[in-house]
């Protein structure tokens, strides 16, 4: 089924990876959501995320009728609050993943939620984005996968760890026998890395 | 109006990243989000890093859903109404914290009616309970003018978030919305500056430690 997807959407633009290609279907299946709660747009949301979303609630421990239970939750929430979707500010990936992420948080019984709901409207506007965060966010997107790829692999690996698999760093450091220096430095070089191909670096 | 460009102390990038990531603790989460609420760059930041944890949920090896997973979806969302809220513009421009502001779950009252505890002259602290599945220990610490803590070290990381007023140390001079994001390598003593009272909200994840006998003194005292 996810090859379909891919196979679909690769015609239009030889040059783009099948993983970008997705990433656009993704968006404009979700901006079609928002706009009329499009539910065969959604059933093809749900066949993509679903089953990711239960995979990293997974690798974080949760069992797997747990992790199914939750991950429908996830979608629940995606459903609810497409209208909140703003295509110009983040990926249908990312908003799901900061969707799934947060009710991780909740489920881990962080009752008080610290986090910040991305779409809360009570923030302060931003600045300006600077001239090469003017990029669309599709392209944003692409060069953050890009640069993600392109890393070495004990910082690929580190990153993983820490967005995926939920580590703290010092649980990095123990899971992989290093220093917790070296895994901060991991971090912190792959970060300058990505944030460097982003090329708005903020100083 | 907040002008956002005076702030000029931010948290580590891998600081930004363990939020977005979602594996901070309940205490620096909510540091690191109070200061998002009064950065524009750092929320910037935040939302890289969380395109980055979209990524890398794309590339997730995905476990097949149970058979009946999207028509049980289904049923659950038919009796759920979709939302229909659309965003209105507020500013959370001071530290009045409106319902969602990120310190207002803990401050029911807001920070004029906050009951502080004397803990040495010119300093007084109320704990704030914000014990997430990991540990970690919120505080806000009023630090009247001219008085200086003690000479500390930090057992792991420190998150220190101005609110009001400013103070000056050896890492330099803090003013609201700055955030000192300190670990073990960093010894401080910070100097409340200026006419008012300084306020911090402050994250530990561990005890400080003090360098001088004065602070070891004092420590118990503090409760820090």
């Amino acid at each position: 089924m996810f090859g379909n997807l891919a196979i679909n959407m690769t015609g239009d633009s030889p040059s783009r990876s099948p993983e970008t290609a997705t990433a656009d279907r993704m968006n404009s299946l979700l901006i079609k959501v928002a706009a009329d709660g499009d539910r065969e747009a959604f059933n093809v949301l749900f066949a993509f995320f679903a089953p990711r979303i239960k995979g990293y609630l997974m690798k974080i421990g949760a069992a797997a009728d747990l992790a199914d239970d939750l991950a429908q939750e996830a979608m629940l929430r995606v459903w609810r609050k497409a209208r909140l979707f703003d295509p110009s500010k983040a990926s249908a990936s990312t908003w799901i993943f900061t969707i799934a992420r947060n009710l991780r948080i909740d489920a881990a019984r962080r009752a008080a939620k610290p986090a910040l709901d991305p779409n809360e409207p009570t923030l302060l506007p931003e600045h300006e984005p600077l001239a090469d965060a003017k990029i669309g966010i599709a392209a944003r997107d692409e060069r953050i996968r890009a640069a993600f790829s392109a890393l070495p692999s004990a910082q690929y690996e580190v990153i993983r760890l820490h967005f995926i698999e939920d580590m703290t760093h010092s649980e990095i450091a123990d899971h992989l026998g290093l220093a917790l220096g070296t895994v901060k430095s991991r971090l912190r070089l792959a970060f300058e890395k990505i944030r460097k191909d982003l090329g708005d670096i903020v100083e | 109006m907040t002008s956002l460009s005076k702030i000029s102390h931010h948290p580590k990038p891998e600081t930004l990243a363990a939020y977005a990531a979602g594996s901070l603790d309940e205490a620096r989460g909510v540091v690191i989000a109070t200061h998002l609420s009064l950065c524009g760059d750092c929320r910037l930041a935040v939302r890289d890093f969380e395109a980055l944890g979209g990524v890398c949920l794309e590339a997730v090896e995905p476990v097949a859903m149970n058979e009946s997973a999207l028509a049980s979806f289904w049923t659950r969302a038919g009796v759920q109404e979709r939302s229909g809220r659309t965003a209105s513009k507020l500013a959370a421009n001071d530290f009045e914290l409106d319902a969602a502001h990120p310190l207002a779950s803990y401050l029911k009252d807001g920070i004029d009616s906050i009951e502080w505890r004397a803990v040495a002259p010119g300093l007084s602290q109320h704990v704030i309970p914000a014990e997430g599945y990991r540990p970690g220990v919120l505080r806000l610490l009023k630090i009247n003018p001219g008085v200086r803590i003690p000479k500390h070290t930090h057992g792991d990381e420190e998150l220190t978030l101005i609110l009001r007023g400013s103070y000056t140390d050896e890492v330099g001079d803090f003013a609201r919305g700055d955030l000192a994001d300190l670990d073990n390598e960093v010894i401080h003593a910070p100097l409340a500056t200026g006419g008012e009272p300084c306020i911090c909200l402050i994250a530990t994840s561990a005890p400080l430690r003090f360098k001088t006998l004065v602070g070891r003194v004092v420590q118990p005292f503090i409760g820090l």
